[in-house]
This record gives structure tokens, sequence and C-alpha cells, in this order.
């Protein structure tokens, strides 16, 4: 997993390239630590690069949720496709996300 | 200021008062010249050694070892009977003398004999003239390291065990073997099974149980991660599981249930995906929920494959993920097939990720060309005739074939149980 953190005002976006999985736990939860939490209103992941997430890489997003209700900014998930898109549907967690 | 005052002012690059462990060490000083002998040990005592063994050619260095092993063999290389690059050959092809540190000694300062001295299985070289300061540093970081090393070899063989009986705990979770031979032979079915961690523990879990006198409830479920947390997880919910006996009859309530249990107390990050289903032996009936689990197969006689719709947002996320019941039919002849997703995201040799709808194609086309009862056995086979590496998840696969009119679908094993079964006067 690689990714790269674009600010534009008060949204950032969040572009990931790579595997989302178990693996990339420490790489994730740095990723968290490295948004501009207090400066921004909204996060977007764009998930457009990614081929693949596993259940432990939805329980980061469950994370970076949880981050987001705390801090106050809202998550958005974008730009799924293939198994990542079916892996969103098949545990309907798009709508936690931006719940 | 000399070697000997260096020594007593504590050891050089290492720590001023050494371990009374590493003190106690017990060095064998193997050389022909008893003076050099009296010297090597003299330098040692002044860095607090004190048990020392001697000997006075490899020969003799050899019997020393066998019937009292040293914690370091300080070795010369040039002496009468046998050298010290017998010596050093003969100690490491023992497996009991493998580890043991061998520090050489020797008056060339040839790369090319230094080069010879360590094929032959030193640990580790000192020039002749000796410098004190030197020796006693070297044989202190060897003997530090052995016990460091002994000590790690212990700790690594104590977990190793506490693994090997939480695995068997673990196993002991999972359907034996003879219940799944009643619930077969009860309901004219064939059950394959296959559960493997990727780790020592898993995260996985699935169980058959029986829900009244003609249906079984059949579950599998996926904790994220790997490992030990996610393995005692599944003892968590197993233990959760077990309160909720009476729900069992009703796939969605029960899972709702248990989601209610769990949403409290996992940590965020951390959720299970899941499959429930009662399947009423004598129709074929199937009551079912999801939980985010990869979706379950039916193959068809004609190998056609249905897949159940399991969505839902797994166990212990969201508070009321409101599962449902749905419905579906195993008929005569029918599979059903339950896994882990570790069969669908396993990149294939070009890195291609077979995905659900491929995967059921996959599944599909190995039907064709096998028996239905070694269904499931094949498809593994193959998955792990084309997996490069260690295995990245955990894996479990359960087929529940359901016989035929006319076929019994019993298997040598079955049909030798029902005999067994018949002869102890049970039906």
């Amino acid at each position: 997993m690689e990714y790269r953190i674009v600010q534009d005002g008060e949204n950032a976006t969040v572009v990931f390239q790579g595997d989302i999985t178990f693996s990339e736990n420490v790489g994730f939860r740095q990723m968290l630590k490295n948004l501009p939490n207090k400066n921004m209103t909204q996060c977007v992941f764009d998930l457009a690069g990614v081929s693949m997430v596993d259940s432990a890489g939805l329980g980061m997003f469950l994370i970076a949720k949880e981050q987001a209700d705390t801090v106050g900014w809202s998550l958005k998930v974008q730009g799924a496709t293939g198994h990542v898109a079916s892996m969103l549907k098949l545990t309907k967690l798009t709508e936690v996300l931006e719940g | 200021m000399s070697d000997i005052s260096q020594a007593e002012a504590g050891i050089t690059g290492r720590v001023a008062a050494l371990d009374e462990e590493v003190r106690k060490a017990k060095i064998l000083i193997v050389d022909d010249m008893d003076l050099t002998r009296k010297m090597i040990a003299s330098s040692l005592a002044k860095g607090g050694f004190s048990n020392f063994q001697y000997a006075e050619d490899g020969d003799h260095a050899l019997k020393v070892i066998a019937q009292d092993q040293p914690d370091l063999v300080i070795l010369d290389l040039n002496m009468p009977k046998m050298s010290g690059y017998e010596v050093c050959k003969i100690l490491r092809a023992d497996p009991a003398t493998q580890g043991l540190p061998i520090l050489v000694q020797s008056a060339s300062e040839a790369p090319e004999e230094r080069v010879q001295v360590f094929a032959s299985g030193a640990t580790d070289f000192v020039s002749k003239p000796i410098n004190k300061s030197e020796l006693l540093a070297r044989v202190s970081m060897h003997i530090e390291n052995k016990f460091l090393i002994e000590d790690l070899s212990a700790f690594k063989s104590h977990i190793g065990d506490e693994l090997l009986l939480a695995r068997s705990m673990q196993k002991e979770l999972l359907p034996q073997r003879a219940f799944l031979r009643e619930i077969e032979v009860r309901g004219n079915l064939r059950i394959e099974n296959y559960y493997r961690a990727s780790f020592e523990l898993g995260g996985d879990l699935w169980g058959c149980w029986r829900v009244g006198e003609n249906r079984i409830g059949i579950y599998i479920l996926d904790i994220v991660g790997h490992g030990v947390g996610a393995a005692l997880n599944t003892f968590r919910i197993h233990a959760t599981m077990a309160r909720f006996q009476e729900l069992r009859v009703d796939p969605a309530l029960f899972m709702n249930q248990l989601n209610g249990e769990l949403f409290e107390t996992l940590p965020t990050g951390q959720f299970a995906t899941m499959f429930y289903c009662v399947l009423d032996i004598d129709s074929g009936d199937i009551t079912y929920a999801g939980a985010g689990a990869p979706r379950p197969l039916i193959i068809g006689v004609d190998h056609g494959v249905r897949m159940l719709d399991s969505d839902g947002v797994p166990i212990g996320i969201i508070k009321t993920p409101d599962y449902r019941n749905k419905t579906a039919t195993l008929s005569k002849g029918e599979t059903l097939m339950c896994y882990s997703d570790v069969l669908i995201e396993t990149r294939d040799d070009v890195g291609e990720i077979m995905g659900q709808d491929g995967f059921a194609a996959h599944v599909s086309d190995i039907s064709r060309r096998v028996e239905r009862n070694i269904l499931i056995s094949n498809v593994l086979k193959e998955f792990f005739d084309v997996l490069k590496g260690d295995l990245p998840d955990d894996l479990t696969a359960v087929g529940f074939h359901r016989g035929s009119k006319d076929d019994t679908l019993l298997n040598p094993e079955v049909q030798s149980f029902l005999n067994q079964l018949h002869q102890n006067g049970d039906q």
C-alpha cells in the first residue's frame, strides 16, 4: 500500500495505491496520524488505484471512521472498482463509513 | 595502560561487571604449551572467569568435551595428534556441539589461514601473541551470545509448546469427525471439511449443530486478522454463541443477538464476517442470513453455480445491522459450499485476484471434472498448486453434498462407520 495526501482547503484526499491488507496495519495508522485532522471538514479515500482490500483493510477503514467521528470530519469513500467494490458491497460498509 | 590493568578495570567494549552467569561459564583451553594454557587462564581470571578445563591436544580436547561440555573452547591450531581444524570439523558435525562457540588462536596472520579457520567451523579468531584484553572481550562476547541464544531457544520452544496447546484447543472448537459422520448418515450427506490457520492459530471458525430432529445449522465466520489476537476472538465468539442455543433455529435472530453482544465487546476495527444457515436435511430447504461472508455456493447437478446473498454488515460493527432471513434450496445431488475469503483473494501466478464471480466459475468448472463428493478437496488441491509461498490468510472450506435419490454418497469410511453403528445395535 502506498498513499498520497492531497489537501485542498478544508478538504483532504488520500489517494491509495496497491493492496490494503492485514500487513499494512502500521502504515495505515501512520497515515491517519499524518492527516491534517484539525484543519479539515472532509476526507476522501480515493480507492481507484487499489486492487485488493481484505477484511483487515476494511477494519482499518472503520478505525478511520472512528477517528473522523472523534475529531469531527466526515469520511467519503470513492473510486472503488473490481474486488474492492465487491467487498464494500458485500459488507455494506460504504453506508457505515459515510454515515 | 597495560592489558592486565585494562582487564581489571573492565573489559574493553563490554559492560564493566560481567553477569554472574557469564563469569561461571566453563571454558576449555586447548594448547600443547603448558605456559600458553596458564597465560590464557590467568588473563581470563583477571576478567572474572574461574571455571577452566584444559587439554593438551585435539584428541584430549574431544574427550573432555564429550565428558563435560564447556560453554566455550579456546583452541590452538597446530597441535600434535589432532589439529585444531580437525577438532572444529568434528565438533560441528555433531549436533550436540554444533553451536558450541570455538575461539581459534593462531600465530599466522595469513588471510588464507583465517578463511580456512572459519571454513572448518570456528566461531571467531584471535592472533598469537595473544592480546589479553582482546581475548577477554571476545570470550565474554561469545559466552554472552551463547547464553542469549540458549535463552531465546528456550523461550521459543516454550512459546512453541504453548501455541501447540492453543492450536489443539482451537481445533476442538471445530466439529468433530464422529459428529459429522452422524450427520452424514442421518441426512444422506457427504461432508468435506478443511481448516488451516496461516499462522499457528487462526481467526476462522466454522461449525455445525443439530436443530431439532431433521435440521442442521451450519455457520462459517472469519474474524479480522489472523494469529493469536484473532484466535482469542474465535474463543470469545464460540463462547458467546453457546449462550444462544434457543435462537439457533432462526439465523437472522441468532446473528442479530450475537452482534448485540459483540458490538459491545469488540474494539473498533475488529469484527467477524459470517454466514449462518439452517438446512432441512429431508426437504433441502435452507434459511440463511449473511454478515459479509464470501457468498456460499450451491453447485447444481448440472454444474451450474448459484450464489447465496450473504451481503450484510459484519458482526460487531454497528449496533443494529438488521440481518434478515433469506431462503434457498439444496436439491438432491447438489452441494453447498462455504469458504473463507483467502480462496477468492489470493493472487494467481499473473498477479490476478479470482474474485467472487471468478471463483464461482472456477468451482463450476472443477465440478465437471471430478466426482461430486471430492469437489472441495479438488478445489483446494488446485488452490495450493497455484499458491506461491505461504498461505496468506486462514483457510476454511466446507462442502455439504446432498445424496441424490439413488446414490448414497457414502464413501467407504462412512459406510464402515454405519456398519459399526448397526453392529452396536444403534440406528
